[in-house]
């Protein structure tokens, strides 16, 4: 099961962190565009009652946009209004021009006559209403200017008419775009939403305040929500760069080159503009001066806190742990529980590297229940559910508390939370060896992500939850031998989370998990061999065990025993259960490969207790198909019959195609074998059922593309078929087994001894 | 004559030998000139400064006035009343009378005003700019149509070494770095003797490597680069190696010469050399107000109250309006501990001029006096977006984050600072305090040996060590640091109070002690005596040891030192790995 959720405390767009605040004061200043809008405002005045009501509703809706969104150019305000009333686009066109045309006093005048609209008995505009304020701050921002700025405004409108008498012709193709998305009435969300392209923004110099506001809150949202839509990170790193040079004081571009770092896992640019970052704003933070939760003594605690999560990112364990400390000292000096509830968290995950006790965490769930802090609360129990269930605690308590959580996500709409709740389900039944559920779980997640998309637009798109259910589900494709479903969802991945994203580490493993099978079931073992080094990278102990695997299948006994051993104590060491039984099962079937099936039972035994404990079901039913072969070599087939009664039903619900095929394949040996004892009659019936399953498990070899399994079968089969006397039958499957034995090597280890 | 004027114009200085200090002079002389005609009035005043430490030439050496070409007769109208314009700072008005000139004089003084009239626009709009967001998008108009006719006659070869010298400017000013070193290696090329050029290459060489892939002219200017550019990367040694054989060459008088050696010094701390040095240039140039920010420094340092108020009074007589004035007011009262007034006189250097680094970090550290932290931080941000290799601004910065007490988050900033000055103790002290208060004690000890190896300035770093090597119960090398220390403050001659000599006494005499060493503990335990904190532990521990004699006089031969064991020495890093007694017949204070 993947970790789902340590990035996750590392979520600094949160509300409850520092970032979302804007921290410059909105100061307003006259620019061009917004003097196109007291155009557009004033004209609107003036031709109030001619106006339709449509036009009017329409036109009001367009309003706020226009008055909050960032400046556009003059050809894409005529386009907007004249979505909404061609007329009125028209002589706002014709009053700019004449004023752009004309002379100064055309201005002075335009602005003189403003105040107008506010006077009278009966005010076209009312002095609170939205566009009433932003009129009176436009008025005053202007009676502001100085003679030499009256004049460099006039200028620069001038220059912003001109620049779009120019750029009418070029610009005609993509304006139509734009047009589609506003005749749909959306103008609101669309307008904002069309992300910045890349030559608009490289072309145009200096941006303005809104823009620069709006571009770094758009890039920081696709970097969280859909990375692969966001700028490329040298670019946006260029962009960026020309940002702070006009403009140093813009702190957020800092913290959003710090994101981008992060992207291309730069430590060292990434610590420079998180600190930068962080010194910025305290600066703003400065007006107050008070150390208490507004002033910068906010920002100073969760400044260190952020540098622990960067450290904590970068694998640096011990870095981020004095980081936290300082962070929760100076959090506990001025009483700040809310900071002081995130460092809890955090502990827990530091402490979590190490050791697994989860004090820790029930508490800061506790806490965080209290201080109402949902996000954290949630976080905390997802966490605990993932920690119990490697403990090995029963799955309906588990379940039992993810639907709780799941009412808190809800009830708060964390939609965040509620896909990884889903994932980590997900996950949960894999772990107990479950596909069926686990399978349910995440084509649940996958289709509810559609579903999303349409009520609320932000769409979640690269988040880990995706990539770990997009995983289990190539793995479980895999399993059932639909390689081409699974390659095509590995494809899907790629796309989804280029290979240096954050989260791409997690498809490089189970691509290589599934190949390095597949591999090793065509028998091809140098294949397999040359994969266990990209595992290794990936995950050291998944690697070594592969290893393990690897020497096992090429005979060489003694060398994957030892390997075998050490990562059975490492793995005890750090309590990794299901990897421990997996070692198990393979240290017993290296000993019966050696034929010392009794050293074998024991380890079994082992196994089979431990993942019994920890409810790993199919662990569990595999142990067992174990147990039943020594059992059957060891000259009591009925036995093993019996015990394997239990595990079949498991294996065949929710098993791999190969480990059914072995099933299958095992109970009709053993009904061979204790159908030695039976009279004549009853030990043809009970040779009869004995080929049924085999064909059965002939069947399954035949997906997953066993070949040398398959061989076997058709030799057993053969041999039974001569056993009964059916010539023609034995016939066939000889010459299927000679066609097949010709492929493959000879095989060193006698048919009988094994059953995998 | 004729022929003087041709070695003028077209300087042939092949070789960097210094045998010929009169050619040398004559051509100082003849580029001052030059300089002054085309409104350079810096190199000019470099040049005119470097000419006068030699010896005066006789009326018959002197340069003739350079011929007048066909060209500048007819431009010579036009020239005349354009530089006056120009002079008069009414660049517009002097590009206008110019525009046409063919001359090189004419055309190079048509760019420059062009350029300084968008320079002085530029400032002047930043002053009102419509809103708060265009204040750092105020752009040099001027300069794209500049490097646009400029790169034409280059192309064309037209430009003269002034004409490089602009043209590499426009670039810069583009931020066109490497374009712009190009232009001015060649500009150092045609014209070695104009110091501007050389100035502004200092200014864009970041390190070494870069110095050493410029091919430069082998002129004896290059002596005076190389010299200056040395001092920049903070390569003291080599810089004043140069200094050293200019004067050596016969540049003696040169204030120039003397105010970098002093600068220098005072880039290594060595601040007896540098205050004297700097004493000695002020009774030569009395009314000199550049490096006097340095000077101030120095006196700061020392607490030298009187020296420097009389330097900040004498300053603001010659002229208050000078950037280096500024800052020596604000040393002067931040030496009072008038920190306000001490900002405020930073804040005045600042508006002087923007670019003024050094008040940025000064600014910041009188916040911190205030306790203002957050205004502080601030300001060495400024700093250090001003100058990214200020290595006071990354430890102030740290400082200022040491003082919220939050010695892991400043830890950073140290090791920036760490970073440009591998060689200062103080960084390294401050990281190995971080590092104790992080109760990481390996990393602190490592910070505290490299300091006292680099040359402790303070001499607390083998304190500080003794003192973690106690803590961590590793007497043998605490005793040994305690040894080195006292050593090391005896030496140097200063009787200096140094409060820590008398705990490093007292832990010794104890050490001793405790491995029955009785002649060298009672030694140290009435070294002890002579301190009051001490006083009465030295003699109690004099008594103990009389005593103890008295008692095991026939047992101590049994006794032997079982810190002497080199096995329990290998692993440690003490400064010699053998502890000897104490040889106290120097260390008489």
């Amino acid at each position: 099961m993947a970790s789902v959720h340590e990035s996750l405390y590392f979520n600094p767009m949160m509300t409850n962190g520092v970032v979302h605040a804007n921290v410059f004061g909105i100061k307003d200043c006259v620019t061009p565009y917004k003097m196109a809008l007291l155009v557009l405002l004033s004209e609107l005045g003036r031709a109030g009652a001619q106006l339709s009501l449509l036009e009017r509703r329409r036109l009001n809706r367009l309003l706020l946009p226009l008055l909050q969104g960032p400046d556009m150019t003059l050809s894409r305000l005529h386009k907007a209004i004249e979505e909404s009333c061609p007329n009125l686009a028209n002589s706002v066109q014709i009053r700019i021009k004449l004023m752009a045309e004309g002379e100064l006093k055309d201005m002075e005048q335009f602005f003189d006559d403003l105040s107008d609209s506010f006077t009278g008995t009966e005010p076209e505009v009312h002095k609170t209403s939205v566009v009433g304020l932003f009129l009176r701050h436009m008025i005053l921002a202007y009676n502001k200017l100085s003679f030499s700025q009256v004049y460099k405004l006039y200028t620069a409108l001038q220059q912003y008419y001109q620049n779009d008498e120019k750029k009418t012709g070029i610009d005609e193709t993509d304006m139509e775009l734009t047009n589609t998305e506003e005749l749909e009435g959306k103008m609101e969300k669309e307008e904002l939403d069309v992300p910045l392209r890349e030559e608009e923004i490289s072309c145009s110099g200096p941006l303005s305040q809104k823009q620069a506001e709006y571009f770094l809150s758009q890039q920081a949202s696709l970097l969280k929500n859909d990375e692969t839509k966001a700028l490329t990170p040298a670019f946006l790193q260029k962009e960026l760069n020309n940002l702070l040079k006009f403009n140093p004081d813009f702190a957020e571009a800092h913290y959003l080159s710090y994101l981008n770092s992060l992207r291309v896992q730069d430590v060292f640019s990434s610590t420079h503009s998180l600190l930068h970052y962080f010194d910025r704003l305290i600066l703003t933070g400065a007006e107050s001066k008070s150390n208490g939760d507004e002033g910068y003594g906010r920002s100073l605690r969760y400044a260190a806190l952020n540098l622990a999560a960067l450290h904590c990112r970068f694998g640096h364990y011990q870095q981020a742990e004095l980081a936290l400390q300082e962070a929760i000292r100076i959090a506990q000096e001025s009483n700040d529980h809310v900071c002081l509830q995130h460092c809890l968290s955090w502990l827990y995950i530091l402490e979590q590297k190490r050791s697994d006790s989860c004090v820790l965490l029930e508490h800061s769930v506790k806490k965080a229940v209290h201080f109402g802090l949902p996000y954290l609360a949630s976080l905390g129990i997802q966490s605990l559910v993932q920690q119990r269930a490697f403990a090995g605690k029963t799955a309906n308590k588990l379940m039992d508390a993810l639907k709780d959580s799941d009412l808190l996500h809800w009830k708060h709409s964390l939609s965040e939370l509620i896909d990884i709740s889903i994932a980590q389900k997900t996950a949960i039944w894999r772990l107990y060896g479950r596909s069926t559920m686990a399978l349910q779980q995440a084509q649940m997640l996958l289709s509810m992500n559609s579903l999303e998309a349409v009520n609320v637009g932000v769409q979640q798109n690269n988040t880990e939850s995706f990539a770990v259910v997009l995983c289990h589900l190539a793995e479980l494709h895999a399993e059932q031998g639909c390689f081409a479903a699974a390659s095509e969802i590995l494809k899907h991945l790629k796309e989804r989370f280029p290979p240096s994203s954050q989260h791409a580490q997690l498809w490089m493993l189970f691509d290589q998990k599934i190949q390095f099978d597949r591999a090793m079931n065509d028998g091809k073992y140098h294949v397999a061999d040359s994969l266990v080094a990209g595992i290794t990278a990936l995950n050291s102990i998944e690697g070594v065990y592969r290893k393990a695997i690897v020497l096992k299948a090429q005979n060489q006994m003694s060398e994957a025993h030892k390997l075998l051993q050490k990562l059975l104590i490492h793995c005890q060491n750090i309590k990794n259960t299901e990897m421990v039984i997996s070692v198990l099962l393979s240290i017993a079937e290296l000993y019966w490969r050696s034929s010392c099936h009794t050293i074998a039972l024991p380890v079994l035994l082992q196994a089979l207790a431990l993942s019994r404990e920890y409810h790993l079901q199919y662990l569990a039913s595999e142990t067992v198909l174990n147990l039943a072969f020594s059992q059957l070599i060891l000259g009591i087939p009925e036995q093993a019959l019996n015990i394997l009664h239990t595990a079949i039903e498991p294996i065949l619900a929710h098993g791999a195609v190969l480990d059914k095929g072995c099933a299958m394949f095992l109970v009709a040996k053993c009904q061979v074998a204790s159908a030695a004892s039976y009279s004549q009659p009853k030990k043809a019936e009970a040779l009869e059922s004995a080929i049924l399953n085999l064909n059965e498990a002939k069947t399954y070899f035949a997906k997953v593309d066993c070949k040398e399994q398959l061989r076997d079968v058709l030799y057993f089969q053969a041999r039974l078929f001569h056993t009964l006397g059916k010539v023609q039958e034995r016939n066939k499957c000889a010459m299927l087994f000679r066609q097949v034995h010709q492929e493959l090597p000879a095989h060193g280890v006698p048919l009988i001894n094994a059953f995998k | 004559m004729g022929k003087m004027a041709a070695t003028a114009v077209v300087p042939g200085l092949g070789s960097c030998d210094f045998s010929d200090l009169r050619e040398i002079k004559k051509q100082l002389l003849s580029v001052a000139e030059r300089s002054r005609e085309r409104g350079l009035q810096h190199s000019g005043k470099w040049a005119s400064e470097l000419a006068f430490a030699l010896d005066p030439l006789p009326l018959s050496e002197l340069p003739a006035a350079p011929v007048l070409t066909e060209e500048d007769a007819r431009d010579l109208d036009a020239y005349t009343l354009a530089k006056s314009y120009f002079d008069l700072k009414e660049y517009d008005r002097a590009a206008y009378f110019l525009r046409g000139c063919k001359s090189q004089k004419a055309y190079f003084l048509y760019m420059y005003s062009r350029y300084l009239s968008g320079e002085k626009k530029k400032d002047d709009e930043t002053v009102d700019s419509l809103g708060p967001l265009e204040k750092g998008q105020v752009k040099n108009e001027a300069l794209r149509e500049l490097r646009v006719e400029l790169s034409k006659k280059h192309k064309a070869q037209e430009l003269d070494g002034f004409g490089l010298y602009l043209y590499g400017v426009v670039l810069r000013k583009l931020d066109l770095v490497k374009e712009a070193i190009d232009v001015f290696v060649e500009a150092a090329h045609v014209l070695p003797l104009h110091w501007g050029a050389w100035l502004e290459l200092c200014n864009l060489i970041t390190d070494k490597e870069m110095l050493k892939c410029l091919s430069l002219p082998d002129t004896w200017m290059k002596e005076f680069f190389l010299a200056h550019i040395y001092t920049e990367l903070q390569l003291i040694e080599e810089a004043l190696q140069k200094y050293q054989s200019l004067i050596d060459a016969g540049f003696s008088k040169s204030t120039y010469i003397i105010s970098q050696i002093a600068v220098a010094y005072h880039n290594i701390r060595d601040i007896d050399k540098a205050l004297s040095i700097f004493n000695e240039l002020r009774k030569q140039d009395p009314y000199r107000i550049e490096n006097m920010d340095t000077f101030s420094n120095l006196l700061y340092v020392r607490s030298m109250k009187p020296e420097l108020s009389y330097l900040a009074h004498n300053l603001c007589e010659i002229d208050k309006y000078r950037v280096e004035t500024c800052c020596v007011i604000g040393n002067y009262y931040s030496l009072r501990s008038q920190h306000e007034k001490a900002a405020l006189y930073f804040q005045r250097a600042l508006k002087l001029n923007p670019r003024y680094l050094g008040a940025w970090t000064l600014m910041g550290h009188e916040y911190m006096e205030m306790k203002n932290t957050s205004a502080a931080i601030q300001a060495y941000r400024h700093a250090i977006e001003v100058n990214k290799r200020d290595y006071r601004a990354w430890y102030g910065l740290g400082q200022t984050y040491e003082i919220l007490k939050m010695p892991f988050y400043c830890l950073y900033y140290y090791r920036r600072a760490h970073q440009l000055r591998p060689n200062d103790s103080r960084m390294l002290v401050a990281l190995g305090e971080c590092y104790e208060k992080l109760n990481q004690l390996v990393e602190a000890k490592k910070c505290y040996w490299r300091a006292y190896a680099v040359g402790d300035v303070e001499k607390m770093a083998l304190v500080k060590l003794a003192k973690l090597h106690e803590q961590l119960n590793e007497s043998e090398q605490a005793a040994q640091c305690y040894i080195k220390y006292i050593q090391d403050i005896y030496s140097c001659g200063e009787i200096v109070e140094h409060l820590e000599v008398s705990t490093a006494f007292r832990y010794l005499a104890q050490y001793y002690f405790k491995c029955k060493l009785w002649d060298e503990a009672s030694a140290c335990a009435q070294k002890c005596c002579a301190f009051n904190d001490t006083r009465e532990e030295g003699k109690a521990l004099l008594r103990q040891i009389l005593q103890l004699r008295n008692q095991g006089e026939t047992s101590s031969t049994e006794i032997s030192a079982p810190f002497f064991l080199p096995a329990s020495l290998s692993s440690n890093n003490t400064p010699t790995r053998r502890v000897s007694p104490l040889n106290l017949s120097s260390v008489t204070p």
